[in-house]
């Protein structure tokens, strides 16, 4: 086994966070274990980008999100936490304050859901949930509150 | 600026009133990409570079254990963050972070081959080239080996330390971790580890769940990592020790807590 490492790390890292298979000759329970506590990790970088995302998930939150993230390789918390808001949201289970938190970041900021998140220029208007954010001049505020 | 000295904490944004706070407190280690070496000091850590406080950039996302070259523009950063700090050390870790396109998001074991210490070793020469202070290096605290090791830990880290002239980051909970994990014995690795080449010391609390010990720096440091860091000293007692804790950040009392309990397991003076 050498001069391969580089395609070994790959397998490695795909069998950790992109759903791959167990690369040969590795024990399959610590390296489970390790992929385990990447994605509490990563939950816990991900709320503190969305904190009212995962507030409003509450006690759900850790759950919520590995089911999401499981066997998917994070863009980075900013947009993991974008990525997932918008499908708990097409599946109509966002929270309000999740909700008021999608709103106020599609006001300020334009996502096409695979490059970075750009800052908008124009004043702009959002609504998720009945939450409606707005931006002008680059101030993003709350209109109207998602409906408890 | 000196080196790092004492008892030292992990600054972290969270914490910053409470660091600020520690009348002794003579270093303090920054996370190297929250600062942006161009743009203003976060908030808290100008104050501490105005004391006199050692502010060591302690970087994450390097990957200097990865086999592909490390990235110019991290080193640069790195180096542009040390600039800033006027720091007088900078560390990362022996491990990798990214491959294949993929980012981990946490640092990865390295198998202990000759292949990957010539890789950590190339990659360390590059960094060193552009960074204007010595670089410290730190083993991890892996859950899982690979299956094809070649050398022992300390031979692997021995091997990498004296082909970069590198220093060592000794991190006492990633000992007992990985000891634990491997039913090891913490203290035959001290023994055979070049110590007198540590830096400093990082000290970190965890946690027992599934099995297995986790480094998690959210729970309290435990007893046998005290310990462990008694059992250092004894044998060669390091410059300087960190308490790192990264989120879930208990009440102050019980920060100030674990930093008397790291001075006294270590004879160094209290800072709090």
């Amino acid at each position: 086994m050498s001069g391969d490492l580089a395609a070994r790390q790959a397998e490695l890292v795909a069998a950790l966070v992109a759903g791959g298979p167990l690369p040969p000759g590795f024990a399959p329970a610590p390296v489970d274990a390790a992929r385990r506590a990447l994605l509490r990790k990563r939950a816990g970088d991900v709320a503190r980008h969305w904190p009212l995302l995962a507030a409003g998930l509450g006690a759900e939150w850790p759950a919520v999100f590995t089911a999401w993230a499981d066997g998917r390789p994070t863009g980075g918390s900013l947009r993991d936490g974008w990525d997932l808001a918008r499908e708990l949201r097409a599946e109509g289970t966002l929270p309000p304050l999740g909700a008021e938190e999608l709103a106020v970041r599609e006001a300020a900021s334009r996502y096409d859901g695979r490059t970075a998140p750009r800052p908008r220029r124009r004043p702009a208007f959002a609504r998720v949930g009945g939450a409606v954010a707005v931006q002008a001049a680059g101030r993003v505020r709350l209109l109207r509150p998602a409906p408890r | 600026m000196t080196g790092p000295s004492g008892v030292g904490i992990g600054w972290r944004p969270e914490i910053a009133g409470f660091v600020a706070g520690l009348p002794g407190l003579r270093f303090v280690e920054v996370v190297a990409e929250a600062v942006t070496p161009t743009g203003p000091l976060p908030e808290g850590l100008a104050e501490l570079r105005e004391r006199g406080v050692t502010v060591v950039p302690h970087g994450v996302r390097l990957s200097l254990g990865g086999a592909e070259p490390v990235d110019p523009h991290r080193v640069a950063h790195l180096a542009g963050v040390a600039t800033a700090l006027a720091a007088p050390l900078v560390s990362e870790h022996i491990a990798f972070v990214r491959a294949g396109g993929l980012e981990a998001g946490h640092l990865l074991p390295l198998p202990r081959s000759r292949e990957a210490v010539a890789a950590v070793v190339a990659n360390v020469r590059r960094a060193q080239a552009e960074l204007p202070a010595p670089l410290a290096l730190e083993p991890i605290a892996a859950l899982f080996d690979w299956p094809d090791d070649e050398l022992d830990e300390a031979d692997f880290l021995t091997e990498i330390l004296d082909a970069t002239g590198a220093l060592l980051l000794l991190d006492v909970a990633n000992v007992h971790a990985n000891a634990r994990n491997r039913g090891d014995d913490p203290a035959a690795l001290l023994d055979r580890l070049p110590l007198e080449r540590v830096a400093y010391v990082h000290v970190a609390g965890g946690a027992e769940a599934g099995g297995f010990y986790h480094d998690t720096h959210t729970d309290p440091v435990p007893a046998e990592v005290l310990d462990l860091v008694r059992v250092l000293c004894d044998r060669r007692r390091p410059p300087a020790l960190l308490l790192e804790r990264d989120g879930h950040y208990p009440p102050a009392d019980e920060l100030r807590g674990e930093l008397d309990a790291l001075a006294a397991a270590s004879g160094y003076p209290v800072v709090t």
